[in-house]
């Protein structure tokens, strides 16, 4: 296929189309504008005494708080990245018919997915280019100063040239790559666009994943040699979230076979069959779903534990020194200081779910339409719009809890494992499980997702029209 | 015989279109009545109004000497799901359900115990010649046999009136007369009401009677005038 010709199908389209272009572009803008806030950090240069004095915020002044704020910018942008990818679901049942009617005018599944993602890739670069505009104007209107002078943001530093453009290929190739993958559960044939299902049950492995995750990530603390900050340190630590959170997120699909598995032996009503039977014929479609919003709570999690660590330790030093009347022991800087840190990182998280929630919103909205003929038939036989409701509610929630469960203790685990006791000299401490703010995590994510999945409901209602009943 | 089902100067629009411009139409309990026309002619839309799917602007639809017109929406919901079966070309088998519950489905929403669902569905299932697909999902299935389990579904409350809008329109010729028969000879054995849409003379060859539209009404030259009863 000639490029032009490409470009020519993937512009064409009509009004959701257009709407789809828009979010993906504007996911992609801020995707961009986040990850370029990121590099603009790491472009940062350390001042002489090893310190930026000119900065207000001691995150952007100390260089050992720096990685924390990279990590959390770079962590935001994972799920608007995710949701610019699902936008390629948006207003399926025009494109696809426009993609079968392509597909039968004698082009191959491959050429169709192509298409379908080069609208993505294409929207991408779009929202590229308006999120440059945008970072670069955020630079000037962003550029304050404090009473003692200092730089609120970092202002003063830009990114590379080639950070920016290697950034700005990223966004668009990140999207496209997440859509298509996407699209593999569809097949595009030249009688219409259907969704396969996969047979297979779940892998029985995503616990083990989340048991080596959890010895790997121990190891630094365990081995001597591996020191904090090291290329080492940071590839176990790292791979350690990493195949802990796969765990998670690939555990969800057993999850939700076992759960619709239970609803169909144990529901008594009708909606907990319909909800049942969709668990278990694609188990895996939670586990997409939800990947990002998993992600995001396993490291709020991680994040909890590490803040309450280090609390914990203030708590300890700060009775030794009552007790010792010095203050030149410990640690020197204030309490507020690295929570502040670790508060950052927890914008961030919440962020991530609700970005993930809308992810989830798409994928559900689209889940919907694409039954929509079924629905409807089901409407005219006298099945109440009640029920149907209700369904999708199981559907969507009753999983939901125990992979919440699952998210949050392997998160909590992660940290607590490499030990609970701190302290200074004669008065260690225990730390304890912050159930408060934990349960406050994963409460908050579940009601996010309550009220995305009430937005889908909105949409399943109006999809009942009787429209789809007429024979063409 | 009794009158099961009246409507009387219906009208109906989508905007500025007329689909029906004052249709008289009777059932009677039992009866097998044909509705024909050409394509667009209003068939479809006469029996959404008659089977309660759909409102009508003006004239109004009785239902054992009830006006269903004046019933919430959720009453006719519950009218649809206990005393009348729906039928349509194609989409009503939920795909992850498998047949039997796919068929079960009505008698569960009207609260009977799923093992008893079953076992009723299963028979109705046997009825069609389809037993064995009990435990299959529709997309293992042929479209003879899905519109077959279809079929049942509709029929399992054993409905007084069952609602068929081209019922066999997207099955093969020989298919389609198979499932028709079946249709009327279940429907003749349990005393219900068939209205069935279809714009194939020979298929309403099977009616007691056929009623043609024309531009969203009574063609006069078409009534009457193939009745058989
Ligand atoms: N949802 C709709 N919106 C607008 N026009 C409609 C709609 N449904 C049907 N019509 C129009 O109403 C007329 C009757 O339609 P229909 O009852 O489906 O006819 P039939 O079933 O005989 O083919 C047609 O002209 C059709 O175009
Ligand atoms: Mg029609």
């Amino acid at each position: 296929m000639r490029p032009a010709t490409l470009f020519r199908l993937a512009v064409a389209g009509n009004r959701t189309d257009h709407l789809r272009t828009a979010l993906t572009a504007a996911s992609s803008a801020l995707a961009l504008v986040v990850l370029l806030a990121a590099a603009t950090v790491i472009a940062i240069k350390n001042g002489e005494s090893g310190e930026n004095a000119h900065y207000a915020s001691p995150l952007l002044a100390e260089p050992g708080l720096r990685p924390g704020v990279i990590a959390a910018l770079v962590l935001l942008a994972v799920p608007i990245l995710a949701l610019a990818g699902q936008s390629i679901r948006l207003g399926a049942p025009a494109r696809d018919r426009r993609l079968a009617a392509i597909r039968l005018a004698g082009a191959t599944p491959g050429q169709a997915v192509l298409i379908a993602g080069a609208e993505t890739v294409a929207a991408g670069v779009i929202g590229s280019v308006v999120g440059l505009g945008g970072f670069l104007l955020l630079r000037v209107v962003l550029e304050r100063r404090n009473a003692g002078g200092e730089l609120l943001l970092p202002t003063d530093v830009l990114p590379s040239v080639l950070w920016i453009v290697i950034l700005m290929a990223f966004v668009p190739v990140m999207a496209g790559l997440v859509g298509a993958l996407l699209l593999r559960q569809v097949v595009i044939s030249p009688l219409g666009v259907v969704r396969r299902t996969r047979k297979r049950g779940p892998w029985p492995w995503p616990g083990f994943l989340i048991v080596v995750g959890l010895v790997i990530f121990q190891l630094p603390a365990q081995i001597k040699g591996i020191d904090v900050g090291t290329n080492r340190w940071a590839v176990l630590v790292g791979g350690g979230v990493a195949l802990t959170t796969i765990g998670v997120v690939l555990g969800t699909g057993w999850i939700a076979h076992t759960t619709g598995r239970l609803l169909l032996r144990f529901g008594p009503r009708p909606a907990m069959l319909l909800a049942g039977r969709r668990l278990m014929a694609d188990p895996w479609s939670g586990s997409r779903t939800l990947a990002a919003l998993l992600a995001s709570v396993v490291i709020g999690a991680i994040a909890l534990g590490y803040r309450i660590g280090l609390v914990t330790q203030f708590e300890a030093w700060n009775r030794y020194n009552a007790q010792t009347r010095e203050e030149q022991l410990g640690a020197g800087a204030p309490e507020g200081f690295y929570t502040g840190a670790v508060d950052l990182i927890m914008v961030a998280v919440g962020i991530g779910v609700t970005v993930a929630a809308a992810g989830v919103l798409i994928s559900l909205a689209e889940g919907i339409v694409a039954r929509r003929r079924t629905y409807a038939a089901l409407t005219a036989a006298g099945v109440p719009g009640r029920t149907l409701s209700e369904s999708v509610l199981w559907q969507t929630m009753l999983p939901l809890a125990p992979a919440l469960l699952l998210a949050v203790t392997s998160g909590i685990g992660l940290i607590r494992l490499t030990g609970t006791r701190v302290g200074a000299p004669s008065n260690t401490l225990t730390v304890p499980v912050p159930v408060g703010s934990l349960a406050l995590l994963a409460g908050g994510a579940f009601l996010i997702m309550l009220i995305a999945t009430g937005i889908g409901l909105v949409v399943l209602r109006s999809s009942t029209d009787l429209e789809e009943l007429r024979a063409s | 015989m009794n009158t099961l089902l009246q409507g009387t100067a219906l009208h109906r629009a989508y905007g500025p279109t007329p689909a029906l411009r004052g249709v008289d139409i009777e059932v009677t309990e039992g009866e097998i009545v044909a509705v024909t026309g050409p394509s667009g002619c209003g068939k479809s839309t006469l029996l959404h109004c008659l089977a309660g799917i759909m409102r009508v602007d003006s004239g109004s639809v009785r239902y054992r000497d009830q006006d269903i017109g004046l019933w919430s929406e959720s009453a006719r919901s519950k009218l649809r799901r206990t005393e009348f079966g729906v039928l349509f070309q194609f989409g009503q088998l939920v795909p992850e359900l498998t047949a039997g519950e796919n068929v079960a489905l009505p008698l569960l929403l009207g609260g009977v115990k799923r093992r008893e669902a079953q076992k009723t569905a299963e028979e109705w299932l046997d009825r069609f010649g389809v037993a064995e697909l009990a435990g299959k999902l529709p997309g293992a299935m042929s479209g003879g046999q899905q519109q077959r389990c279809a079929v049942a579904r509709a029929m399992v409350t054993e409905p007084r009136a069952l609602f068929a809008d081209e019922p066999t329109g997207a099955l093969d010729v020989l298919t389609g007369e198979q499932v028709l028969g079946e249709i009327v000879r279940v429907a003749r054995e349990k005393g219900m009401a068939v209205v069935l849409v279809t714009h194939e003379a020979q298929i309403a060859a099977y009616a007691d009677r056929e009623i043609s539209l024309r531009d969203g009404a009574l063609d006069p030259t078409g009534l009457g005038l193939r009745t058989r009863a």
